[in-house]
């Protein structure tokens, strides 16, 4: 066994026995039952329903798919955003960089490394595509989202040794990128240009469905399909409705991993350079995290050239929001509010139909962009005790309450969440008045815009208690620090994070709706009322069962310990 | 002002610290010693509120750490070996942050004033990435120190000071303890402990094997009598070790 195989080999053996030591805790084995049935109800439970995810895998995710493939690789090569693509841990740094291997056998064992990410990522998605009875058996599918995530990670890797090569040689920035930027260019000529060309048809479509139907055959139509061609060739497999298209498209696929793995192992750059840089960047904010999750970029972290004031006397607890909201100012990522905000922009739009009603358009799309941040919101920021859970013995060296501290990190990132989708619910009611349609009717409209910050306050709280939970009771689950897993290969894992979430805050919601169901009985009055009535009585309800469980998870904080050092 | 009776921390089957006790009255320094893996760092994270212990009792300035942990925790500071700090608040920003959750009202008198003798000025907008190893243990120190505290718990604090810091660190224990603060001090350094402390607490594999100040140590084991310290601290680890 070569020095790389054994420690590959072992240090996952340690692992895993580390993880199965941890289940004699009767929480983390409750959990690990929990999550098992929840696991086998999600993906392996035969499923005999008709094909519900199949039909997400028509050629408009196929297309939409690749534009999100194009537009991640530009920011490789363009914009240079994946500076840890070359990091190295610590340890490896220390050990590996002073050991007699050449630079090949070190991006070898690298790749080697980020396999084992994507082989795990691939069985998730195998297993939640096999839900939709597609007709792909497993292994086809399966080699077919393997060629798409190792041809994007090694093209990222190429492309981060190919950016090192550059600063090596100290090529001006604009020069050294001139050919990444003309190449990405024509690509998004090609895009614009068939958009432009088929912006009659695209405003024709009156509904969501339709409006990404055309999207899709528009962009498979040349000019977008000439320059989406190379990325199309890596996605296609995936996206096989056949085993003949799958058959006619694996091998260009698989050409491409090869091509790709020849080009980075066949670059001998020297980028010791570029990745201590890169290490030391990823290794001063990622120490914590156990265990890598994603290939995503890292945000830089910005300067402390301005601050919030702080009074030196108040409720103590108050600093900790104060130093989360710090927090969130110099970390906050805002390109992951990108994906949500085209997404509803893009609804709004199709819903709107030939896009004359702008009030709508907007509408439309704030509602949606409410709903998606309220789902995942709390995925996207993390300034809470999913944070600072790293810093457990200075957080408990703390002279405030374990349940204080809990409100004050809850607040922390519950608090942002809900006023921006509060903003948001406004801006959706002020575009109906502009609107023609008058939609649910003006009184419905107006109880919803009263009782929503309510709800939208408790809900946040819920799903974000929900979150910090998770951090405090099973700390060596969770990915710790305040940085969000954006890679394409960390989706999986996310995906079923957030179902998980949305299956807890269902049950905590059973009684908060219950009790508005029994408010509602007793309380007469116009339809929207009532609407107004029970979702503030739920929200309440729900807000009084969130403190409770604040409060346990104070009791649980007080006790949670850092790792035993003596 | 620091009172430990039979203070136990067991972690599964292991025994990190078996039924220790002592006391650190108001202008004492006690040395904890002991050599690695001998639970120094446990019995500290258990004075410092961070973990809970199996047994026993602990009082800092007469407030019991289990039953009245916010009022103990105020009159403390923990100042472990490793800097713990917030990624993203500044030099400055940490040291309001302290203030206002140590409900300290003259912060801005306190705080030029410290950054100053920490030699933190300069940095004060630096967020602790762009720091020195031995900077971020300045300002540990700082944070430890704002308030004022009656108690200072000091985890191998010279660790990463430059000799400049190293001397002042040991003018502002000595200092604090002059002033009326009960300190603890674990550190590896025998001549720091020798001309620091007071007391001395030497462990090992979680149990007190010796405690006074030196000369009632070494009257307790008389074949040391005239040995220094460093060889006192092998000849009582070592003793320990032979008689288990």
């Amino acid at each position: 066994m070569n020095a790389f195989t054994y420690l590959i080999w072992t240090s996952g053996r340690n692992r895993v026995v580390t993880a199965l030591r941890r289940v004699r805790s009767p929480r983390y084995a409750a959990a690990l039952i929990v999550g098992g049935l929840y696991i086998w109800s999600f993906l392996l439970r035969p499923n005999n329903s008709p094909a519900s995810l199949s039909s997400l895998l028509g050629q408009p995710t196929e297309m939409i798919i690749t534009v999100l493939l194009v537009l991640t690789l530009m920011g490789s090569w363009v914009f240079g955003s994946d500076t840890t693509a070359l990091a190295f841990t610590q340890a490896e740094l220390s050990l590996l960089f002073p050991a007699p291997l050449s630079r090949q056998a070190l991006i070898g064992y690298k790749l080697t490394r980020a396999q084992i990410a994507v082989i795990i990522n691939v069985l998730i998605w195998v297993f939640i595509l096999r839900r939709g009875g597609t007709v792909l058996p497993g292994p086809m599918r399966a080699l077919a989202i393997w060629v798409m995530f190792s041809t994007l990670n090694l093209h990222r890797l190429g492309a981060a040794l190919v950016r090192s090569a550059w600063t090596e040689h100290g090529t001006a920035g604009s020069r050294r990128n001139r050919w990444s930027i003309v190449i990405f260019a024509a690509v998004g000529l090609s895009l614009v240009a068939s958009l432009i060309g088929a912006h009659d048809q695209l405003g024709a479509v009156h509904s969501t469905g339709a409006f990404f139907t055309v999207l899709g055959r528009v962009l498979s139509l040349p000019p977008a399909s000439i320059g989406l061609y190379p990325f199309h060739l890596i996605v296609a497999p995936a996206f096989a409705q056949s085993i003949t298209q799958w058959n006619r498209a694996i091998l260009p696929a698989i050409g491409m991993v090869i091509v790709h793995a020849w080009w980075v192992f066949s670059s001998d750059t020297a980028f010791e350079d570029a990745a201590i840089e890169a290490s030391a960047e990823r290794a001063r904010r990622l120490d914590a995290i156990r265990a890598r999750r994603s290939v995503g970029a890292i945000a830089p972290p910005r300067p402390a050239s301005s601050t919030l004031r702080l009074a030196s006397v108040g409720h103590p607890a108050l600093a900790i929001f104060w130093k989360n909201m710090l927090c969130l100012r110099r970390t906050a990522q805002l390109r992951v509010f990108v994906g949500p905000v085209t997404m509803a922009i893009a609804i709004g739009a199709a819903t709107s139909g030939a896009g004359a009603d702008l009030g709508l358009v907007f509408a439309v799309g704030a509602l949606v962009l409410t709903g998606m941040l309220l789902l995942f919101g709390g995925r996207l920021i993390r300034n809470d005790l999913r944070h600072d859970m790293q810093h457990l013995p200075l957080i408990k060296s703390l002279p405030i309450p374990a349940g204080e501290i809990v409100l004050a990190e809850v607040a922390s990132s519950a608090l942002p969440m809900a006023l921006v989708q509060m903003i948001l619910v406004d801006i959706a009611y002020v575009s109906t008045l502009a609107s023609r349609a008058n939609p649910l009717g003006a009184d419905l409209r107006l109880a919803i815009v009263i009782a929503a910050p309510f709800g939208i306050l408790a809900l946040n709280a819920a799903i974000l208690t929900i979150q910090n939970a998770t951090a405090v009771l099973f700390p060596a689950w969770v990915r710790l620090g305040p940085v969000v897993s954006v890679g394409v290969e960390a989706l999986g894992q996310n995906l079923l994070a957030t179902v998980a979430t949305i299956f807890s805050l269902a049950i905590g919601l059973i009684v908060p709706l219950i009790a508005a169901w029994l408010v509602v009985m007793v309380v007469s009055g116009s339809r929207a009322t009532q609407l107004a009535v029970v979702i503030i009585t739920a929200a309440v309800a729900l807000c009084i069962e969130t403190y409770g469980a604040i409060r346990l998870l104070g009791r649980a904080l007080s006790k949670a310990e850092p790792l035993q050092t003596t | 002002m620091i009172s430990v009776r039979e203070l136990t921390k067991l972690y599964g089957d292991f025994t990190a610290v078996r039924s220790i006790s002592f006391d650190v009255a108001a202008g004492e320094i006690l040395g904890l010693v002991g050599p690695n893996g001998a639970g120094k760092t446990t019995t500290l994270r258990c004075l410092g509120g961070i973990i809970q212990p199996s047994a026993g009792t602990i009082a800092i300035a007469g407030h019991d750490m289990r039953t009245d942990s916010i009022a103990a925790k105020h009159a403390l500071a923990f100042i472990p070996d490793e800097p713990h700090l917030f990624d993203y608040l500044s030099v400055e920003e940490h040291l309001r942050f302290i203030a206002r959750l140590y409900g300290v009202v003259d912060v801005e008198t306190r705080l030029p004033v410290l950054l100053d003798e920490l030699e933190l000025s300069e940095k004060k907008r630096a967020l602790p990435g762009e720091l020195s190893r031995g900077m971020r243990q300045k300002l540990a120190i700082a944070c430890g120190l704002l308030h004022d505290p009656s108690v200072l718990i000091l985890d191998e604090p010279l660790t990463g000071l430059d000799p400049g810091g190293i001397r002042r660190m040991r003018q502002t224990i000595a200092g604090r303890a002059a002033n009326g603060s009960a300190v603890i001090l674990s550190s590896h350094l025998l001549n720091l402990v020798e001309e620091l402390c007071t007391k001395l607490l030497v462990v090992r594999q979680g149990e007190h094997v010796a405690y006074g100040t030196i000369d009632e140590i070494i009257q307790a084991h008389p074949h040391l009598l005239g040995q220094s310290l460093e060889d006192v601290f092998l000849a009582l680890t070592s003793e320990t070790k032979a008689a288990g």
